[in-house]
């Protein structure tokens, strides 16, 4: 960043440049939105904003989840199979069990945490290491997710495998999740999205716990000598992702109102982009649950701004790729130099 | 310096975006807006690739130049979220028309509904909206079945034994199958069999369930198949039992790959009948062009299909889809959803 060689300034540019490595991010992000809003004056108005976020919640929340995993050193492959079996779990409950919003939404969320705890139970009891067991169970559940509907996609009058007919419907109010805004403006999956936001940044950055579940990723050792439980963190932070991936997947069903076979196939990838570009953010250089946040939607506005320019969609699978490229080696190529 | 920065910065995006569209001039003697340029419409497409989509895109943006309207093409890849977020950006967009191609109808209805309060007029193709103020672009399937039907009656008179692919459910499908049922009837056909099958291996399971059809009923000589898939499981039988020269096959539908089986040295595939995809694209453009500018082209457009035969293939050696659409004129315009002030799409 600097040629000064004197010690004195050299130490002040050591400071400029981790100022403006913990601000890159956001600097890029400014650039971006400046340029986009130039370009095409209806990217900056409010709804559109709000349509990004509404388009990025699902992203951000199931990598908070995949943010915590990687806090403990762990990863968890599974989060998109199994938003994408909650999808299915809630069209089911409400279309084939006839069940309204407040047994659906519970009985999902504990599908979620029960997931969750089969990848600690492979992971902590029988040693399976993170990523073979979680790999594992998204295996398992994308067949899973097929067994009750012999494969078909549920949708209002679905022809079950014994020849009968569902009679069920989609509840409008589950429907509110997902299509209802706050104010008109605010669309209620940006609202979850900010309260998960808010409740795992506290958790893991501003509590014991937090410490804790960092420390089981730094030196697993250590955390145990200092009288933690490491398999009770790592549980912990499975379930938590779990839980949170259904989450997700009730916000798509509450979205689409239907259950596709193909529901959240992408969601794996583009939210560990997010939780790995949250890397860079704030040159933290370690998973954290704000980073994760700004990735998911720093990537949300890139390609908002993408197709109303028209960008193809395979540019803007090109353009993610370069952007998590550049966020890594942000946070590692210039990282290490600074650190040497 | 904050400022200059931002100039700065605002100028090099600004220009390494110039390849945005650009403001185009209006059509003489068209009704407003199109008198004066600068419409934007917006694609949004359920499919993420395939030959079909390629082919409806580009009848799109041929019509599309032709009227000098803005385009702003999407595909959602086969994810309803998806759809429904592109659909809402087109809306921030402030767009004037949206064109959604396939989808789900209960994932996008309410989308559709929002767009169509903010004022911009909406077409759908192939997705029922169930919506009067939505025009509903449809191939007419009546049609594609009574045209391969009519040939099967020519070929092999009336009273001809035959059977039929059919799995219930499917509106298209059950829409063919009605004229199979009025053909039986009015032309004193025997239906000796209906099978079939809607699984992740069409042809084959459908193949199995031919072969074990054909072995039992050795006089069937026709077998009507309204879907493509369906057509390509009947000839993996037919060839299998040999049979080529005594069952024949009309069906629905055209890729390039039913043509390569059409060509095939004796193929029991005789004729199809189908819409051109590119055709499908062109339509939809003018259907909510003449929407935005208050002709509203009414709730259901419908385009006619062609019949293809294996003669036709033959004769002008068409070996593609991109030559069929060349060199078969039936199979290249459509006057569905015209009007005197649109100019006709060129290649």
């Amino acid at each position: 960043m600097t040629t000064l060689n004197s010690e004195n300034q050299s130490s002040a540019g050591e400071r400029l440049s981790a100022a403006i490595r913990a601000s890159a991010v956001f600097i890029l992000l400014i650039v971006m939105v400046t340029g986009f809003a130039l370009a095409q004056p209806a990217y900056i108005n409010v709804t559109n904003l709000m349509s990004i976020l509404q388009a990025v919640s699902v992203v951000a929340i199931l990598g908070a989840g995949v943010t915590i995993t990687l806090a403990v050193g762990g990863f968890d492959l599974s989060i998109g199979a199994v938003a994408a079996s909650s999808v299915m779990a809630a069209s089911y409950s409400m279309i084939v069990w006839g069940l309204g919003v407040y047994e659906t939404v519970p009985l999902v969320l504990l599908f979620g945490a029960l997931v969750g705890l089969v990848n600690a139970f492979l992971i902590v009891r029988l040693r399976v290491p993170d990523l073979l067991a979680t790999l594992a169970m998204m295996f398992l559940l994308t067949g899973l997710q097929l067994i009750p509907t012999a494969g078909r996609s549920i949708s209002a009058g679905l022809i079950l495998p014994d020849g009968s007919t569902a009679t069920g419907a989609y509840d409008p109010a589950f429907l509110l999740i997902g299509r209802s805004s706050f104010f008109g403006v605010v669309p209620a999956p940006v609202v979850i999205m900010a309260l998960v936001a808010i409740v795992l940044f506290v958790l893991t950055e501003r509590t014991r716990l937090g410490r804790l579940l960092f420390a089981t990723g730094g030196n697993e050792l250590a955390t145990r000598l200092a009288g933690a439980s490491v398999p009770k963190l790592k549980t912990l932070a499975y379930v938590l992702s779990g839980t949170l991936a259904s989450l997700g997947g009730i916000i798509v069903a509450a979205r689409v109102g239907r259950g596709d076979v193909s529901s959240g196939a992408s969601l794996l990838m583009d939210s560990v982009a997010a939780a790995l570009i949250g890397f860079a953010v704030l040159g933290l250089r370690r998973p954290n649950v704000f980073g994760t946040i700004v990735g998911a939607v720093f990537v949300g506005l890139l390609l908002n701004g993408l197709t109303m320019l028209n960008a193809p969609y395979y540019t803007q699978d090109f353009v993610k790729g370069a952007v998590l490229v550049g966020a890594l080696a942000l946070t590692y190529g210039l990282g290490r130099s600074q650190a040497r | 310096m904050k400022h200059l920065t931002r100039t700065l910065l605002g100028g090099l995006f600004a220009a390494t975006l110039m390849t945005s569209p650009s403001f185009s001039a209006g059509i003489d003697g068209a009704p407003a807006p199109f008198d004066k340029g600068d419409v934007d419409i917006a694609v949004v497409s359920f499919l993420g690739g395939g030959d079909w989509l390629q082919a409806f895109e580009a009848g799109v943006k041929r019509q599309a130049d032709a009227l000098h309207v803005n385009l702003t093409v999407s595909q959602a890849r086969n994810d309803n979220d998806t759809q429904r977020s592109l659909i809402e950006q087109a809306i921030n967009l402030g767009v004037d028309g949206i064109i959604i191609n396939n989808g789900r109808p209960e994932v996008l209805k309410d989308v559709a509904q929002k767009a169509l309060d903010a004022g911009i007029k909406v077409v759908a193709y192939d997705v029922n909206l169930d919506n009067p103020q939505i025009p509903q672009i449809e191939q007419s399937d009546k049609d594609m079945a009574r045209l391969v039907l009519e040939q099967a009656v020519k070929d092999k008179g009336d009273g001809f034994v035959g059977g039929a692919v059919y799995v219930a459910g499917f509106a298209p499908l059950d829409r063919r199958y009605a004229v199979w049922k009025d053909f039986v009837a009015k032309h004193n056909l025997t239906e000796k069999a209906t099978w079939g099958v809607v699984n992740d291996t069409v042809p084959a399971s459908v193949a199995d369930q031919t072969k074990a059809v054909l072995t039992a009923n050795p006089d069937i000589s026709v077998i009507f198949t309204p879907w493509d898939e369906f057509a390509k499981g009947v000839k993996l039988a037919i060839d299998e039992l040999g049979v080529a020269g005594k069952v024949k096959i009309y069906g629905v539908d055209i890729s390039t790959a039913d043509i390569q089986l059409m060509n095939e040295p004796d193929s029991a595939w005789q004729a199809t009948a189908a819409t051109n995809a590119a055709v499908v694209g062109e339509v939809s453009v003018r259907a909510v062009s003449l929407a935005i500018a208050g002709q509203f082209p009414g709730t259901s457009v419908l385009l006619q299909p062609t019949l293809v035969t294996r003669d036709d293939l033959a004769k002008g050696e068409i070996k593609t889809i991109e030559d069929l659409q060349e060199k078969f004129p039936a199979f290249r315009k459509s006057d569905a959803a015209t009007a005197e002030w649109i100019p006709a799409a060129t290649n």
